[in-house]
């Protein structure tokens, strides 16, 4: 009981912190005259951005969702090729072949031992090094670099592209199923039966195929529709409702699962008080998020006029017409005379206004600041990558090795089977930890105006003078990128650990 | 169970240097097909690093080691036909933690011997049984008892149907009353005819089980002869002091 009041009383004391400290930070910012809001998300932002899926926003929120969008494209691709080179340089570092081993070590202690930032301006520095272009250069490339950044020709998805999409899923469904039928002959016969390969395939095939017949698929476009004027006929209130209903039976099915957990062949063991308290805070928890989703839903905003709603608008309105968006976006890409799946195009330079040269808007530029940040924190994170992953083959015990060579597994066998099984284990949350240090380090972008969230945010917060709401919307953002790497990564420890008992 | 004439192992000088420590200084000895050989001596005598050259988990320097007529040489092929031939056992065990006890047993036969996984799973149980331990078949070897584990490895061992196995201390990292279970596992295979070579402190084994004693020290073999030759008349008094030390 005493524990009982203790803990609720901690929960109090640290809620009325928070409490407080907000109240003093908010009447200091009043009495300095600093409006503390979020009006800023709303209003147009007064300026245009370089890159990202949108350069003009006309909204604060619209200019952030732009920065999330490229601190995003960076991150992953950070991580793909961070995993790629610092995998290669690690084992690099434990080969025999001494040239081979020494380029290993260089490398690790050349890039780790030099601050980030300086290691950005100096791929930024490389890249400016490199040749205008003018009006002279007008034309198509197949590749072309320059101080703009390095232009690729570029593959889009084109008109027929979902439709096509539609025979490549059936294509995966119909591999899964090869896959399983091979594997099982091969089982039966003992015969190399190729299961791999039939299954990729049979992937091939169907897009093969798809390439041609995916007009076929025109008929589906009535679907969506329909399923379109569904989500847009429900009452706007169902929504909220639904989503609230669904953070519940989330709660009910984690307490569910807790007793499930333990539940032993004798009946349940005792409950401990911190176990009562965790299942009455995720039941609370639960509750208030619910109540939470459906008041905020009910509130009215303003929305900009030109869309297909104006003025005074309830949020559970928007959730309703993303709905209907979604649908209406699949509706619009399947219709009967769809070209081809994708276009291809080259890069170009043309003139823009009176002499004034630019890559076509066509074309696919990797611009200076996307290249410094990505070649940075890539380069930079492989490196320590490159010391996990030698770290955590080294630490699979030797005996496993020679136990695998005395039956008479080959060192390739070996490696695939046994060591880099258990190495990986060793390896993941180590990994975990670079690409959480990958994605915050993305934030020294704002170093060389690469448009990411916090150079926005930061552009933002000079125009507004909102920094307080600002900051604090890049902290939520980066705790929530890093929250979403840490959940996928303790889901792979959790599935990779040993069964010990 | 009758020792044949047949030589299976034949070393001839056989020497080993870890740097500028000689582990062994010229091991001359013939083991034939169906016999038990025991090694004894103290530790550090280099009685280990001998049956680790039988299948090159270490490389010997100077000498001559011929298996089942292959000479153990730098040809790779050589090597994996001597690996599939000769079964082992450690001290550690070392099993696959991340695989089952039947998973442990049946790699070997699949990637190896291209069984058919339903023929490698069939003969794998049976295995388990020989070692009695069929009800363990699909845990993991963390969830196992020492004496179990080594029981596995006795097993996965003999998955590669062997000519020759050997045991490297293989009951020395076990609690007392786990010792019995593997070494009755070990009899069992001693009787049915399996040439073994074994490096062990338990006496008792080597006086029931053994055609023949080695005594190591220093790199070399000091003494060798029936147990019993041993045991009541050893001719060495490197091999008196160490026996009365032990018995």
């Amino acid at each position: 009981m005493l524990k009982w009041v203790a803990q609720l009383a901690f929960l109090a004391f640290l809620i009325a912190v928070v409490v407080i400290v907000g109240r003093v930070v908010a009447s200091n910012l009043s009495n300095r005259g600093i409006n503390f809001g979020w009006q800023w998300l709303s209003d147009p932002p007064g300026f245009s951005i370089r890159e990202g899926i949108d350069t003009t926003p006309d909204s604060g929120a619209r200019a952030l969702l732009v920065g999330i969008v490229n601190m995003l494209r960076v991150t992953v691709a950070g991580i793909i090729f961070a995993t790629i080179i610092g995998t290669v340089i690690g084992i690099a570092r434990l080969s025999n072949n001494w040239i081979v081993n020494k380029i290993g070590t260089a490398y690790i202690e050349t890039i780790r031992n030099i601050p980030l930032l300086v290691q950005i301006f100096f791929w930024q520095a490389l890249m400016l090094s490199l040749k205008t272009f003018g009006e002279e250069d007008v034309g198509s490339y197949f590749t072309h670099s320059s101080v703009k950044g390095i232009a690729l020709p570029g593959i889009f998805p084109s008109d027929g592209f979902w439709q096509w999409m539609v025979f490549v899923v059936i294509g995966l469904v119909a591999a899964r199923y090869v896959f399983r039928w091979r594997s099982r002959l091969m089982e039966e016969t003992g015969n190399e039966s190729y299961a791999l390969t039939s299954a990729i395939g049979t992937v091939l095939v169907f897009a093969a195929l798809g390439w041609f017949l995916h007009p076929l698929f025109g008929w589906m476009s009535a679907i969506w529709g329909a399923l379109e004027g569904l989500a847009r006929g429900i009452p706007a209130p169902l929504y909220s409702w639904a989503i609230a209903l669904a953070i519940v039976a989330g709660a009910a099915w984690w307490i569910r699962g807790f007793f499930e957990a333990r539940k032993t062949p004798a009946g349940y063991g005792k409950f401990t008080d911190d176990d009562i308290f965790r299942v009455a805070f995720a039941a609370l928890s639960g509750l208030v998020i619910a109540g939470f989703v459906i008041w905020l839903s009910s509130r009215v905003v303003q929305v900009p006029s030109g869309g297909s709603l104006e003025g005074d608008v309830t949020i559970a309105e928007l959730i309703r017409l993303g709905a209907g968006n979604f649908w209406n976006f699949f509706e619009n890409k399947f219709h009967g005379s769809a070209g081809s799946p994708f276009a291809f195009e080259l890069p170009s330079i043309e003139l823009r206004g009176a002499g004034f040269a630019q890559y076509g808007s066509e074309s696919i530029v990797i611009t200076v600041p996307f290249f410094a940040v990505f070649v940075g924190v890539t380069v930079y994170t492989a490196a320590f990558i490159a010391e996990v992953v030698r770290a955590g083959i080294l630490a699979v015990p030797r005996g496993q090795t020679e136990a695998a060579s005395a039956i008479g597994l080959k060192r390739s066998q070996y490696l695939r089977l046994i060591i880099l099984p258990q190495a990986f284990r060793i390896i993941l949350p180590p990994m975990g930890n670079q690409y959480l240090n990958l994605a915050k380090n993305t934030s020294l972008g704002t170093a060389v105006a690469y448009a990411e969230v916090v150079a926005v945010g930061f552009t933002l917060s000079n125009q507004t003078g909102q920094s307080l709401p600002i900051v604090l919307t890049w902290m939520v953002f980066y705790l929530t990128v890093s929250l979403s790497i840490s959940a996928v990564v303790n889901y792979y420890n959790r599935k990779l650990a040993l069964v010990e008992r | 169970m009758a020792v044949s004439d047949k030589d299976i192992i034949v070393c001839e000088g056989v020497k080993k240097w870890f740097g500028d420590f000689q582990a062994l200084k010229g091991v001359t000895t013939t083991v034939k097909e169906g016999e038990v050989v025991v090694i004894i001596g103290p530790s550090g005598s280099g009685k280990s690093t001998f049956i680790r050259c039988i299948n090159r988990l270490e490389q010997h320097q100077e000498g001559v080691i011929v298996v089942d007529g292959v000479e153990m040489t730098n040809d790779v092929r050589n090597i994996e036909k001597i690996r599939s031939e000769v079964g082992m056992v450690f001290q550690q065990f070392n099993l696959f933690p991340h695989l089952t006890v039947l998973d442990n047993i049946t790699l070997a036969p699949l990637w190896v011997r291209k069984r058919t996984k339903t023929d490698a799973q069939e003969r794998g149980m049976q295995l388990l049984n020989r070692v009695g331990i069929p009800e363990q078949a699909e845990k993991y070897p963390g969830q196992l008892s020492g004496g179990q584990q080594q029981r596995v490895a006795i097993a996965r061992a003999l998955a590669m149907e062997p000519r020759i196995m050997l045991f490297d201390e293989p009951t020395s990292a076990l609690d007392p009353e786990m010792i019995k279970e593997v070494l009755d596992a070990m009899k069992e295979l001693a009787r049915s005819g399996m040439t073994m070579i074994v490096v062990t402190h338990e006496m008792g084994f080597a006086r029931e089980v053994a055609d023949r004693v080695l005594f190591f020290d220093y790199g070399t073999i000091v003494e060798e002869g029936t147990p019993e030759h041993f045991f009541t008349n050893p001719q060495h008094d490197r091999t008196k002091l160490f026996l009365s030390q032990i018995l």
